[in-house]
């Protein structure tokens, strides 16, 4: 008896409590234009995608300040991918279905955005990645996956002409982390093009993700009597730091040249002084004094909202997505899927923090300069901005 | 009078009915969300149901059964994988590979096949070893299987995404296959096969006296369990369409773990409560994570928290039925038709006691 009388009270506090609730507010003007986000915000990617996630709101409030597109608010609906690829594909049906969202974007990483893109092309959405940067990526899904980062072909490129040309390289030694299509794309892409230049590769090894200990490859390295120009090595950000530091610590002291896996504050935190010297290819150099005026701006209006300042390139990229995506509807001027697929396809010359964007036609990998960082006293300096003159096929 | 064995066929039929309808109304009425997550649920089904088979019927306490789901997933993408994409993604494939191109039931057998056949050649070494050693040297294996298939480029391209899976994993595949692994797996814990293999796990020194043939029983189960398996990663690769090396790893090992002790090892129907209650929980907190106005009060978005959520209910459940929600027993169907239906003058049907 005693438990009945209670919920009755529960159920009408809850009725009451509802009723005091203020009156539905004014309906809106018009509905809103829905953009879906899935981020891995939880699990092992969410070092990538929260910063993501995070630029990306901060891009949709900006544009909502400033007025929101085609007259009416842009609403992100954010879902979290939890770094499994059922999740992924579960969340990318409810955003098509219940949500009926006109455009997709997300991720930083091949296979969780293979998992979500196919679903958005299905329901004739596109899909933009911010963060996932292999070149072969698009060709997976035809007409409907795009990126607004550049691919690892276009950094590796740049990475071996800054070397040949800059560093006056002749010889490289080249360690690829066998663990991830990531390293071993850009590691390809870097052999392929410094030959090219005239390089040569004086020694080739590899490792697997999360492999601690480096000496055997150390050992090889030195056996080789001369010791190469540079040493790039390709690898992910939860194993740049322990790298850098052993073959530093054995008495490499060659500039080592990677790509924007480096673009961790942990290379710096565990290699400490070993990170000096370092040379990598990034998407933009996130620092509030050296960075460009948009760049600047962004990081203090992202450090007002968040109160840390960016973690990484990924954040800016986040943020230029979503603008990216502002920017197609704008010019599709309708919530149309299709006319948004046009629009995005025939972007040119547009303003990202990361760089400018233009879809070549054909493509849906954009031209994008790629920023070459050296790290010195601790600290992430701009080395170059590199169009590359040549890039090798995807 | 009323007999045991009308209550078995009158239950089985229930429980028939209760199933296709089901799945009718998920077929015919449910949001494609719901579908996917059905689906995702029969997969899982499959896989804690069969790892029950080792780990639960045997008491081997494999942790590499998820090395024979990445077996049958590569196996059967690689079949059923469209030639023209074959050319792109997969160009170095042996020739008599490369020409082939088959339809999905085939394509799965022959994963669950290869699958049995891997696991019957490690189970001739490993399932010779009881306790926490046989756990090692199985985690050894998934781990074995994780590095032949990063470095395997030929046929699994190493560590790159294989994509390009056509979607064949549809409603009714997904649970024909579980139906039929359920039904085997109840099959098995009630014959011969079953007992000998109790009585294995309960006192491996007194089954051997009774002249049973230890690794024979664990070889049976672990083969079984292997082809099923096996059978679910082809449902899952068809399923999600693309995946890598790292899908098949500790995750998925300890999340299909989770589900199994969770609902109870050694019981079929606990194996089935685990997955569907795994299943159903995190996606109602996934959901509601997101956000949700209970009346005038907004919860804001708390990513992450369905996570905690889900461990705090398994600390509670590992706490309070350290033998998982069902202990070990199954569902017993007797118990709710005596209490359904009590006549007087005789006695209720004894509670367990069932004809095979």
């Amino acid at each position: 008896m005693k438990r009945h009388s209670l919920l009755t009270i529960i159920m009408l506090a809850v009725l009451i409590l509802s009723a005091c609730a203020p009156a539905a507010t004014e309906a809106p003007p018009a509905q809103p234009v829905k953009i879906g986000v899935i981020y891995n915000l939880t699990g092992g990617m969410a070092s990538l995608d929260v910063p993501s996630a995070n630029g990306a709101k901060l891009a949709a409030k900006e544009i909502n300040a400033a007025g929101g597109v085609l007259g009416r608010q842009l609403e992100l609906v954010v879902y979290d991918g939890k770094t499994d690829a059922a999740t992924i594909g579960n969340a990318a049906t409810q955003l098509v279905e219940s949500d009926k969202v006109i455009a997709m974007m997300g991720f930083s990483d091949t296979d969780m955005t293979l998992a979500a893109a196919p679903i958005a092309a299905k329901a004739g959405i596109v899909f933009v990645t911010s963060g996932a940067t292999s070149p072969k990526l698009p060709e997976h899904v035809p007409d409907y996956l795009f990126m607004s980062c550049f691919g690892d072909n276009v950094q590796a490129a740049a990475a071996a002409e800054y070397s040949f040309n800059d560093l006056k390289a002749k010889s490289a030694y080249l360690l690829i982390d066998k663990g991830m299509e990531y390293t071993l794309l850009l590691g390809q892409y870097f052999k392929e093009r410094f030959t090219e230049l005239g390089g040569q590769i004086a020694l080739e090894d590899t490792y697997q993700t999360g492999d601690k200990d480096f000496s055997a490859q150390i050992t090889k390295l030195k056996g080789l009597g001369t010791v190469p120009d540079i040493i790039f090595i390709s690898a992910g950000p939860d194993d740049v730091g322990v790298i850098v530091k052993q073959f530093r610590d054995a008495g490499m002291d060659k500039p080592i040249v990677g790509g924007d896996g480096y673009d961790t504050p942990l290379l710096v935190e565990i290699a400490g002084p070993g990170a000096e010297n370092t040379y990598f290819t990034t998407h933009s150099l996130m620092d509030p004094d050296l960075g460009t005026d948009a760049v600047k701006k962004f990081i203090t209006a992202y450090q007002a909202e968040y109160n840390t300042p960016p973690e990484n390139a990924f954040a800016g990229l986040g943020y230029d997505t979503v603008k990216l995506l502002a920017d197609a509807i704008k010019r599709a001027g309708s919530d149309d899927p299709k006319a948004i697929l046009e629009a995005l396809k025939s972007t040119k010359g547009f303003p990202g923090i990361t760089g400018s964007i233009t879809f070549p036609p054909g493509s849906r990998i954009p031209q994008k300069g790629v920023t070459m960082i050296l790290v010195k006293d601790g600290k992430f300096t701009l080395a170059a901005e590199i169009v590359p003159e040549k890039v090798p096929a995807p | 009078m009323r007999s045991q064995r009308f209550f078995n066929l009158l239950t089985l039929l229930i429980l028939v009915v209760l199933t296709a309808g089901f799945l009718i109304y998920t077929k015919v009425a449910a949001s494609a969300y719901i579908q996917r997550v059905v689906v995702g649920l029969a997969i899982s089904i499959i896989l804690v149901v069969s790892l029950n088979l080792i780990n639960g019927m045997t008491g081997v306490f494999s942790l590499g059964q998820i090395g024979f789901m990445a077996i049958g997933a590569y196996t059967a993408a690689i079949l059923t994988l469209p030639l023209s994409m074959k050319e792109v993604n997969l160009p170095d494939l042996p020739s008599w590979l490369a020409q082939v191109e088959l339809s999905f039931l085939p394509a799965t057998l022959i994963a669950g096949l290869l699958a049995v056949i891997v696991a019957f050649l490690v189970g001739l070494s490993l399932m010779r070893l009881s306790g926490p050693y046989v756990s090692v040297a199985t985690l050894g294996f998934l781990v074995i299987v994780q590095v032949i298939l990063v470095n395997w480029d030929k046929m699994t391209r190493g560590s790159r995404t294989f994509s390009g899976v056509p979607p064949f994993t549809t409603l009714w595949w997904a649970w024909g296959w579980t139906i039929l692994t359920i039904y085997i797996g109840w099959r098995i814990a009630r014959s011969m096969y079953g007992r000998r293999m109790i009585a294995v796990r309960d006192n491996q020194i007194a089954a051997k006296s009774l002249g049973i043939n230890v690794m024979r029983s664990r070889l049976l189960a672990y083969c079984l369990s292997a082809f099923f398996t096996g059978v679910a990663g082809s449902l899952w690769a068809h399923f999600i369409m693309s995946f890598s090396p790292k899908s098949f790893y500790f995750v998925e090992t300890f999340s299909v773990i989770t589900m199994l002790v969770i609902g109870g090892m050694g019981s079929v129907s606990g194996s089935i409560l685990g997955a569907v209650l795994i299943t159903v929980l995190s996606e109602i907190l996934r959901n509601a994570e997101r956000g949700i106005a209970i009346g005038p009060i907004d919860i804001p978005p708390v990513y992450g928290a369905s996570q905690i959520l889900m461990s705090i209910i398994f600390i509670l459940v590992i706490v309070f039925r350290p033998k998982g929600l069902l202990g070990g027993r199954e569902i017993d169907f007797n118990r709710f038709w005596s209490w359904l239906l009590p006549k007087r003058g005789e006695k209720a049907i004894v509670p367990g006691k069932e004809v095979s």
